[in-house]
C-alpha cells in the first residue's frame, strides 16, 4: 500500500504542475514551458475555433461493452449500470502512471470538465465521468478512492467515478472490447517496473450504450468534449441538424437528364463546375407499362414479341436486374454502368466503353432510348432480339465477363433479394436463361422517348413548337443535307434510322489512317499539351482491330459498315459514331459536310454537302430539338431503381468463401 | 552488444511507443530518444503509434496479373532488417483471391491491423500484422463497402483516426465517374458514416473559393493541431481502370480529372473550403513541424508542386510553387514523401522512372537538387523517419503500367546519405511471379507484436540504435 500511496501523492504533484503549465500556455503561447515540456493539446488552449455545438453529427461507433467492475467502496457493479441515465466519459488509467501525456492528461481534462460543472447545471446533470483502472492488482477500490480525492477542488457538482475491476481476469474482456492494448514494462533485471504502456483513448458513451466518440491525444480537450456533449444533448432535444445528405436550398434546376458531372466547356479556361450531388440523385417510379403501351407522339406502337408480351412484373424485375452490379463476374458492373440513365442511357464520359477490370472495348456505348424499335442490335447488327442480346455483354470477357450461362443463373438464384421475383413475373417460372433475357428485354423496351419539339411541330402540327432556326435546320436535314435518307421520317412517326449498315469512313480511318505524330491532350480546364504519340503508345495496349459488319458477314464489301443510329435524344448521347470519335453535334455535322472519309467502300450516299456555317448551325439546332419530353420521367424512374451491390446478406460466393 | 543492453532498449521501445512517441508526432516536439530512434514512413497518420528503431518488414500490397503465378492480389512481406539472415528476401506471400486493383493500405492507429483496399472490387482486406509481424494473416474482408456507404466506389486511402479508419473513395456506383465520398469505419470494421465531397449542388457549407467544386476524391491527411483535414481529387473508376494510352487519347475521359483540394473541419467532418488545384492533385503530405501550417500535394497532369497553406489571417489557400520535370512530356508525378523535418520532398515521376528530391528550404520555391532513375517506371516511395532508408515500388495501376519490356515490377531498397541514393537490394516481382508491386507499409516486432524475436535476433534492434 505504501508504494501505491506514493503513486497517488505523485499524481497530486502532477496535477499541480499541469495546472501551472496549462495556465502559462493559455496566457502566453510562446512561453518557455511549451518549448521544454511537450504537453498534449489538452493541457492548453485549443488552438483553433471549435465548431458550434449542434452543427455536426456524431454517428454511433458501435456498442459500448459491458464488464464487471468495483466501485470506490468495493461494491460489485457493471459498466452498463454505470452508464445509465447520462452520457459517460470513460478513460482507462492507472494510479501509478507517470507519463505526463498519459493517464494524467485524461484525468486533467476530466478535472477541467468537472470544474465546468460548477457553473453549468446541464453539464453536471447530463455528463458523468468515469476513470477505470487497468491495473487492478495495484489499484484497489481504496487506492482509486484516494486517487479521486486529488480532484476534490473541482467542486461537488456532477459525478466522477473512480473504478477498478476485481481481477485481471475480469479486466481482460473489457480491455479487449474497448481495444485497449497494454504492455507491462520490464526492468533490465526482468522485473515489472509498475509502468504500463498503452495508447490513450477516452470513450464517450451515450445512455443507449453506444460509443459516440473516441478521443486520443490530439483530440482530448475540454472544449472539444464540451461541444460534443452539447451536440448530443441538442440531438436528444430533436434539434434539427443540417444533414450532409440533404442538398442546399438553392440547388440547381431539377433537370435530371443531364450528366451529374457536366464538363461542357472544359476546354476553356473559363470552365466552372456544375456538379450534382450523388445523394440528390433520387427519383420516382413511373408507370413504364403504360408508357410502352402508349408511346409518345412521333413513335409507332412498341413491337412486342408474342413469346414475351410486356407485363408490369417483368418490367420491374428487368429494371432491378438492369441496375444490379452483381450480374458481372466480380460484382462491379451492371448494364447501367455503360448505359447511364442521365447520360442518355449511353455514356458521355468515354469514347469507347470499358468492361470489368478496365478491359478495353472497341466501341461506344449506344443509347437504349427507343431500342425496342431496333431490328438489329450492336453497332455491327449481329444480334436480332433484346431477349438474346443480353447474353452478349453478360458473357463477353471485356464486358461483364461471366464464365457461363449457368454461373449467372445460379448466382441470381442465390441472391436473397430476388427470392420469388422470377416466379411472380413468370407465373411460377424460375430463374433461367430464357426468363432472364425476357425480363431485361421488357424493361429496355419501355425506354421509349419522343414527343419532342420536332414531334409536336411536325406530327402535332403545333406551329410554335419548333423554333424558326430548328425549322430551317429541318429543311437542311430533309433537303440539302440529305440526312433523312438514312435517318428516316415517315408520315406518322419517325425512328430516324433506316436500320441499315453504312460505311462513313470513320471505321476505315481508324483502321487504315495514318496516326498523327502528336496528340493534343487536355490536362486541366483550358490547359493543353501536344504529346508525342510514341509516349502515349508506351502506356497503351494495342487497340483491337474493328472492321464492322464484315466481322459478321465475312463479306469484304461490308468492311467498316456500321448501323445507322436513331437520332432521337441525340443531344443527350455524346460522344458520337461507333467509336465515339466525334465529341459534339457540331463535329458530326462538320464531318458529314466534308463528305466523310474517302475510301473505296465509302457509302455513295456520303458526299460533300457544301453547307454554309449558318446551315450547319441550323442543322445542329434541329438535332437538339429531338429530345423527348419524357426523358426526365424515364431518368427519374431509373433513379428510383435499387442499385444492386454486395451486402452481407449475399451468400458465400460474394465473400470469397468456397462452396465446393 | 549484450543481451542486457538489448533488453533495456526493447523496454525503452515499448515504454515510449504508445505515449511519448505519439505525443512527439502530434506536437512535433523533439526530445532525446524519441527523435533519434523514430523510424517509419513519414506519411503516416499523426494519430498512429510509431515504430522505434529499424523496421523489420515492409508489407507490399501487390496486384495479381492475369497469367502470372496465381494471378491473385497478395500481401508480400519482405525482410528489410540488415541484421536479419533473411534480409532482402520475400519471406511471406498471402494471396487474397481475385484481382481487386490492389492499391493503397494503411494501419489502424494501434498498428494491429493493415487495411488494404481494392479499387475495382471495392473490397477492403484487413490483415492482422501484430500477432506475428513476419507472417500477416487475413483477419477479415469488408465486402459491402459500396452498399454500406450508399454508393461509394474505389476505397483508396485508409487513414487512421482515433479508434477509426477514414477511407477515401474515388468513384461511385451510379456512373463510375469521379464524384465520391469519404467513408468512416470503426477499427473493428463497422460502418460509421459517409462524408460526401462537396459539389455545386450540395456544398454542405463549404466555400467554393474558385471555379471548381467537382466532388472528386483521392487522398487524405490531417493536421490535428489546426483541426484540419485535407483531401485531394483524382478521377473515377472509368479512368483509373482504363488502359492509360486509350484514356490519354480519349478527350472526354481526359476531362474527368479532379481540380480541387478540400479543407475540412477534422472534428465535425464538414467541408470548409474548396480550393482550385487544377490537374489532378494526388498525394497529400502535411508538415510535421509545429510552426508549419501547410501541406503539399502534386498534380499528376500539370506536373506541379502545390502548397496548401494557412495564411496570416487563418484562411487556407493554395498556390503552385514548383514545376516537376517537363509538363509537355507528362512525367506524371505520383507518390511523394516528405522528410520528418519538412526540409525535403521526394517526388516520383512514373513515366521516366525517376525519383526527384526537392529542397524545401523555401517552401514557397522548392528546388530540385537531385534525381535518379529508379527503373523504367516508378510509383511509390516510402522513407524511414530518419530519412536514411527509402524504398521504391513500381506499379501505378494495373492498366496504367507500361507495357512489354518497360513493365518492370520491383521492390527496391536504398540508403540516402543526403547526397545520393545507394541501392541495397532489389526484388524482381515479375521474375518471382508475384505481380505488380504497389503500396508499402512498415512492420516491426517492437510495437504491439504478440510475437517477439528470439534473443539472438534482438541484437539487430540494438545495433541500429548504436
Amino acid at each position: 500500500m505504501k508504494v501505491f500511496s506514493v503513486g497517488v501523492i505523485l499524481f497530486g504533484c502532477f496535477l499541480a504542475m499541469f495546472e501551472t503549465s496549462a495556465t502559462s500556455l493559455e496566457n502566453n503561447s510562446t512561453s518557455k514551458t511549451i518549448e521544454t515540456i511537450p504537453l498534449a493539446p489538452g493541457f492548453g488552449s485549443l488552438g483553433y475555433k471549435m465548431a458550434a455545438a449542434g452543427s455536426y453529427k456524431l454517428p454511433p461507433l458501435g456498442d459500448a461493452a459491458d464488464g464487471k467492475i468495483l466501485d470506490e467502496q468495493g461494491r460489485e457493479d457493471t459498466l452498463h449500470n454505470i452508464y445509465k441515465g447520462k452520457y459517460t466519459l470513460l478513460s482507462f488509467i492507472y494510479s501509478n502512471c507517470k507519463d505526463v501525456n498519459g493517464c494524467p492528461l485524461a484525468s486533467f481534462v476530466f478535472y477541467k470538465l468537472k470544474t465546468l460543472m460548477k457553473k453549468d447545471p446541464e453539464l453536471a446533470d447530463k455528463l458523468r465521468l468515469a476513470s477505470l483502472s487497468f491495473d487492478p492488482e495495484h489499484d484497489s477500490p481504496e487506492v482509486m478512492r484516494l486517487y479521486g480525492a486529488n480532484f476534490k477542488f473541482a467542486g461537488d457538482k456532477g459525478e466522477w467515478r473512480f473504478l477498478t475491476t476485481p481481477s485481471l481476469a475480469a479486466l481482460d474482456p473489457i480491455l479487449q472490447s474497448y481495444n485497449q492494448d497494454i504492455q507491462r514494462e520490464m526492468s533490465v533485471n526482468g522485473e515489472e517496473t509498475g509502468d504500463i504502456s498503452h495508447i490513450l483513448r477516452v470513450f464517450l458513451v451515450d445512455p443507449k450504450l453506444k460509443v459516440r466518440n473516441i478521443y486520443s491525444l490530439g483530440f482530448l480537450h475540454p472544449e472539444v468534449i464540451l461541444a460534443d456533449i452539447k451536440t448530443l444533448i441538442l440531438e436528444d432535444d430533436a434539434y434539427k441538424i443540417s444533414s450532409n445528405d440533404e442538398p442546399d436550398q438553392d440547388h440547381l434546376a431539377p433537370i435530371l437528364s443531364v450528366p451529374g458531372d457536366d464538363k461542357d466547356g472544359y476546354e476553356t479556361g473559363s470552365y466552372t463546375t456544375r456538379s450534382k450531388s450523388i445523394t440528390a440523385r433520387r427519383g420516382a417510379k413511373a408507370d413504364l407499362l403504360a408508357l410502352a403501351k402508349n408511346p409518345p407522339l412521333g413513335l409507332p406502337a412498341v413491337p412486342e414479341p408474342e413469346t414475351n408480351p410486356l407485363t408490369a412484373e417483368k418490367i420491374e424485375l428487368g429494371r432491378r436486374l438492369f441496375f444490379d452490379r452483381r450480374l458481372s463476374f466480380n460484382d462491379t458492373f451492371s448494364c447501367a454502368i455503360c448505359h447511364i440513365p442521365e447520360q442518355g442511357f449511353a455514356n458521355n464520359e468515354l469514347a469507347m466503353a470499358i468492361g470489368i477490370e478496365g478491359r478495353s472495348h472497341r466501341r461506344n456505348s449506344p443509347t437504349l432510348y427507343n431500342v425496342a424499335y431496333n431490328t438489329s442490335l450492336f453497332h455491327d447488327g449481329r444480334e436480332e432480339t433484346l431477349e438474346q442480346q443480353i447474353w452478349g455483354p453478360l458473357l463477353a470477357h471485356n464486358e461483364m465477363s461471366n464464365p457461363s450461362v449457368g454461373y449467372v443463373i445460379n448466382k441470381i438464384k442465390k441472391m436473397p433479394d430476388y427470392k420469388g421475383l422470377f416466379e411472380k413475373a413468370f407465373d411460377g417460372g424460375g430463374v433461367n436463361m430464357r426468363n432472364l433475357g425476357r425480363a431485361l428485354a421488357d424493361y429496355q423496351r419501355t425506354l421509349v422517348s419522343a414527343d419532342s419539339s420536332f414531334d409536336r411541330w411536325y406530327f402535332g402540327k403545333q406551329e410554335d413548337a419548333l423554333s424558326k432556326k430548328a425549322q430551317r435546320g429541318f429543311q437542311i436535314f430533309s433537303g440539302k443535307g440529305r440526312c433523312s435518307t438514312c435517318h428516316t421520317i415517315s408520315d406518322k412517326h419517325a425512328l430516324f434510322t433506316d436500320q441499315k449498315m453504312h460505311n462513313t469512313g470513320i471505321g476505315y480511318n481508324e483502321a487504315m489512317g495514318i496516326k498523327p505524330a502528336k496528340e493534343r491532350v487536355v490536362l486541366a480546364p483550358g490547359v493543353f499539351v501536344d504529346v508525342d504519340t510514341a509516349i502515349i503508345d508506351s502506356v497503351g495496349e494495342k487497340k483491337a482491330a474493328d472492321t464492322g459488319l464484315y466481322e459478321i458477314t465475312q463479306n469484304p464489301d461490308d468492311r467498316w459498315k456500321y448501323k445507322t443510329p436513331s437520332l432521337r435524344n441525340v443531344n443527350l448521347t455524346a460522344p458520337y459514331m461507333h467509336n465515339g470519335s466525334l465529341q459534339t453535334l457540331n463535329d458530326v455535322v462538320s464531318f458529314y459536310n466534308k463528305g466523310g472519309v474517302a475510301n473505296d467502300l465509302l457509302d455513295p450516299l456520303i458526299t460533300p454537302l457544301n453547307l454554309s456555317d449558318q446551315e450547319q448551325s441550323d442543322l445542329v439546332t434541329f438535332l437538339q430539338a429531338l429530345t423527348g419530353s419524357n426523358v426526365d420521367t424515364l431518368v427519374s424512374d431509373a433513379f428510383d431503381a435499387p442499385i444492386g451491390d454486395l451486402t452481407n446478406s449475399d451468400p458465400n460466393w460474394a465473400h470469397g468463401r468456397s462452396e465446393y | 552488444m549484450n543481451n542486457k543492453k538489448s533488453n533495456k532498449l526493447l523496454s525503452l521501445v515499448k515504454r515510449k511507443v504508445g505515449i511519448a512517441v505519439a505525443v512527439s508526432t502530434l506536437l512535433c516536439s523533439v526530445t532525446g530518444l524519441v527523435s533519434t530512434t523514430h523510424a517509419d514512413e513519414t506519411c503516416m497518420s499523426p494519430y498512429m503509434a510509431k515504430i522505434v528503431g529499424q523496421e523489420d518488414f515492409v508489407y507490399i500490397w501487390t496486384l495479381g496479373v492475369e497469367g502470372l503465378g496465381d494471378g491473385q492480389d497478395k500481401l508480400v512481406t519482405v525482410d528489410v532488417n540488415p541484421n536479419s539472415p533473411k534480409y532482402g528476401k520475400v519471406i511471406e506471400t498471402l494471396s487474397v483471391g481475385g484481382r481487386n486493383e490492389a492499391h493503397h493500405s494503411g494501419l489502424t492507429d494501434d498498428r494491429k491491423y493493415l487495411w488494404a483496399g481494392g479499387l475495382d472490387t471495392n473490397k477492403i482486406f484487413v490483415f492482422d500484422v501484430h500477432t506475428d509481424p513476419a507472417k500477416p494473416t487475413l483477419n477479415k474482408v469488408i465486402t459491402d463497402f459500396v452498399s454500406a456507404s450508399g454508393g461509394v466506389v474505389g476505397p483508396h486511402t485508409t487513414y487512421a483516426l482515433p479508434g477509426r479508419m477514414m477511407v477515401t473513395g474515388l468513384s461511385n456506383n451510379a456512373d463510375h465517374g469521379g464524384r465520391t465520398a469519404m467513408v468512416e469505419y470503426t477499427n473493428e470494421g463497422k460502418f460509421v458514416a459517409t462524408h460526401w465531397m462537396p459539389t455545386d449542388e450540395n456544398l454542405n457549407g463549404a466555400k467554393k473559393s474558385g471555379k471548381y467544386a467537382d466532388g472528386y476524391g483521392y487522398d487524405l491527411r490531417a493536421l490535428p493541431r489546426r483541426n484540419v483535414m485535407v483531401t485531394s481529387s483524382f478521377t473515377g473508376w472509368s479512368n483509373y481502370m482504363m488502359d492509360l494510352g486509350k484514356m490519354v487519347k480519349d478527350p472526354e475521359a481526359m476531362k474527368r480529372f479532379g481540380n480541387t483540394v478540400v479543407i475540412w473541419d477534422l472534428h465535425t467532418r464538414k467541408p470548409k473550403k474548396i480550393l482550385d488545384v487544377p490537374g489532378a492533385p494526388l498525394e497529400v503530405r502535411c508538415a510535421w513541424q509545429p510552426n508549419h501550417n501547410w501541406c503539399l500535394t502534386t498534380t499528376a497532369l500539370t506536373s506541379k508542386i502545390w502548397l496548401i497553406y494557412e495564411d496570416d489571417k487563418g484562411e487556407w489557400q493554395a498556390k503552385d510553387v514548383a514545376d516537376i520535370g517537363d509538363a509537355s512530356k507528362i512525367p506524371l508525378p505520383v507518390d511523394i514523401s516528405l522528410t520528418s523535418d519538412d526540409s525535403g520532398l521526394w517526388v516520383n515521376t512514373f513515366m521516366d522512372g525517376k525519383t526527384r528530391y526537392f529542397d524545401l528550404s523555401d517552401i514557397n520555391a522548392p528546388k530540385q537538387t537531385y534525381e535518379k532513375q529508379i527503373d523504367k517506371q516508378v510509383n511509390m516511395a516510402s522513407s524511414s523517419w530518419d530519412g536514411k532508408r527509402v524504398y521504391y515500388t513500381s506499379s501505378l495501376l494495373a492498366n496504367w503500367d507500361k507495357k512489354g519490356d518497360d513493365n518492370s515490377q520491383y521492390f527496391k531498397s536504398y540508403v540516402w546519405n543526403g547526397k545520393e541514393l545507394d541501392e541495397k537490394f532489389s526484388i524482381d516481382f515479375n521474375a518471382l511471379k508475384l505481380g505488380r508491386a504497389h503500396q508499402m507499409r512498415f512492420g516491426a516486432y517492437s510495437l504491439y507484436s504478440k510475437k517477439k524475436p528470439e534473443m539472438s535476433e534482438v541484437k539487430k534492434v540494438a545495433s541500429i540504435v548504436e
